[in-house]
């Protein structure tokens, strides 16, 4: 423990007592902080909240404790994080605490604009808050809201790097030659680069997304691929529902609205590549796997039926429309439920089936 | 229609004997209603004795199913017979309900 004076020490003792209400503090900040993340729909990498131990706290006194004229001087004895994926997310983070908490501006530093335009390094935004008594009030504890804490919000890139920085920096004890110093802004500066390209890509991709949103959406089928996301946003129009609906008459029986998703591989896999190849073989293909569905059905008192069954028999048809004969319908099971000595069976079954019947 | 229960180490393994008709299927959900409980369950189903299963029996399998996956475990029927997975294939919970 390092050698205090007497102001030191005073300010010391104030924190032991005061330790619990930063405890309470503590619980409170990263409650209401996961609220936020949550309630906001936002993912971020990790939210830390700390207590400032004793020993650095009387290793900030014996550095500087003459700054501080009492232990409500010191604003990082509570400590909060808030480390993002990406940029923008910091400013959406940043806005949100500002709603919650009760933010000392005089005392809070955006340290990304510190810098400048030639200068790569530390990239965080501290606010200093307090807790406002219409989030928290406990007459029998009004230092809660009193006191004042520290909220750092940065990117994860930002965060390695500071981490970084610290350890390398200031944990050595020595004096850092000039050249690693520079190596280590030169860091700073690429990771801010990734940053904002990770940024950009974000941006590109919901760009995307929303184009081809549109364009299912407008019924452009054959300008869509065929890709997981165009296939959620097709699926969404309950393209198989007519189909579906028509087989569950058969025995009156029930749907159950399955997960069509997986089918995605097998539908690469029979050559597929636009959402308009799949909207062909709904129309042009429709009524033979409805026949299929009446064959299979309409001997038996199954009256529950998964909506996948509707696609299932529409893929069967196709296969076997385009002569892929039993090997084809294997390789659709394979890949539908897994390798399995037993799709050979279910593949003669399914063939036989449709070819007893005519169906194609 | 029989249910036997065994728990080894983290797997439940459960074996099936018999057809689940409309005359036994509450008797085959009281039955299964242990594997209904519990955090990650890892719920093998032998059902190489199983005979047949009606709409009430899928019924229960799905309810199983679902609750498996909220739970975050994983359900796995094996050695089924083929009319049986028939059964499965022609209604569509092969897709739904994994078949070794």
């Amino acid at each position: 423990m390092q050698q205090l004076d007497l102001h030191c020490q005073m300010i010391l003792e104030e924190y032991l007592q005061s330790r619990s209400s930063f405890e309470i503090m503590k619980n409170i900040v990263r409650a209401q902080l996961e609220k936020c993340v949550h309630d906001n729909g936002l993912y971020v990498t990790a939210i830390e909240t700390r207590v400032k131990a004793e020993d650095s706290l009387a290793g900030k006194l014996a550095l500087k404790g003459y700054k501080y004229q009492s232990l409500s001087d010191i604003t990082d004895i509570l400590g909060a994080r808030v480390i993002t994926f990406y940029t923008d997310e910091v400013d959406k983070i940043a806005a949100l605490v500002d709603k919650i908490f009760e933010v000392d501006w005089k005392n809070s530093v955006d340290k990304r604009k510190m810098l400048e335009l030639n200068q790569f390094g530390y990239m965080s935004l501290h606010y200093v808050c307090r807790i406002p008594e219409s989030l928290y009030h406990d007459e029998a504890h009004p230092e809660i809201n009193q006191y004042r804490f520290e909220i750092q919000l940065r990117t994860a890139l930002q965060h390695v790097w500071a981490t970084m920085n610290h350890d390398i920096g200031y944990k050595s004890g020595i004096e850092i030659p000039r050249e690693h110093l520079r190596n280590l802004n030169r860091i700073a500066g690429m990771l801010e680069l990734a940053d904002e390209q990770f940024s950009r890509i974000r941006k590109e991709v919901a760009d995307y997304r929303r184009h081809i949103q549109s364009l299912v959406a407008d019924g452009n089928f054959d300008a869509v691929p065929l890709d997981g996301d165009s296939f959620r946003s097709y699926l969404a129009l309950n393209p198989f529902k007519k189909l579906i609906e028509k087989i569950a008459t058969i025995n009156q029986a029930e749907v159950y609205e399955d997960n069509l998703l997986r089918y995605l591989d097998v539908l690469q896999q029979m050559g597929f590549k636009t959402l308009g190849d799949i909207e062909r073989l709904r129309k042009e293909c429709s009524e033979r796997a409805y026949q299929l569905a009446v064959h299979q059905l309409a001997a038996t008192d199954l009256d529950i039926v998964a909506l996948s069954v509707a696609l299932q028999n529409l893929c069967i048809i196709y296969i076997l429309q385009q002569r892929g004969g039993v090997l084809g319908l294997r390789l659709f099971f394979d890949t539908l439920f897994g390798v399995s000595e037993s799709n050979a069976e279910r593949a003669e079954r399914t063939a036989a089936a449709v070819d007893s019947f005519n169906i194609v | 229609m029989e249910v036997t229960i065994n728990q080894e180490a983290n797997k439940t393994l459960v074996v099936l004997n018999g057809r689940i008709d409309t005359t036994n299927a509450d008797k085959f959900q009281q039955d299964i209603a242990p594997l209904l409980q519990g955090e990650k369950p890892d719920i093998e189903i032998d059902c190489s004795g199983m005979e047949y299963t009606s709409s009430q029996g899928l019924r229960i399998f799905l309810m199983l199913q679902k609750s498996v996956m909220a739970r975050q475990g994983q359900l796995v029927l094996m050695h089924i017979k083929p009319q049986v997975k028939e059964v499965f294939d022609i209604t569509g919970f092969s897709n739904i309900i994994k078949i070794i």
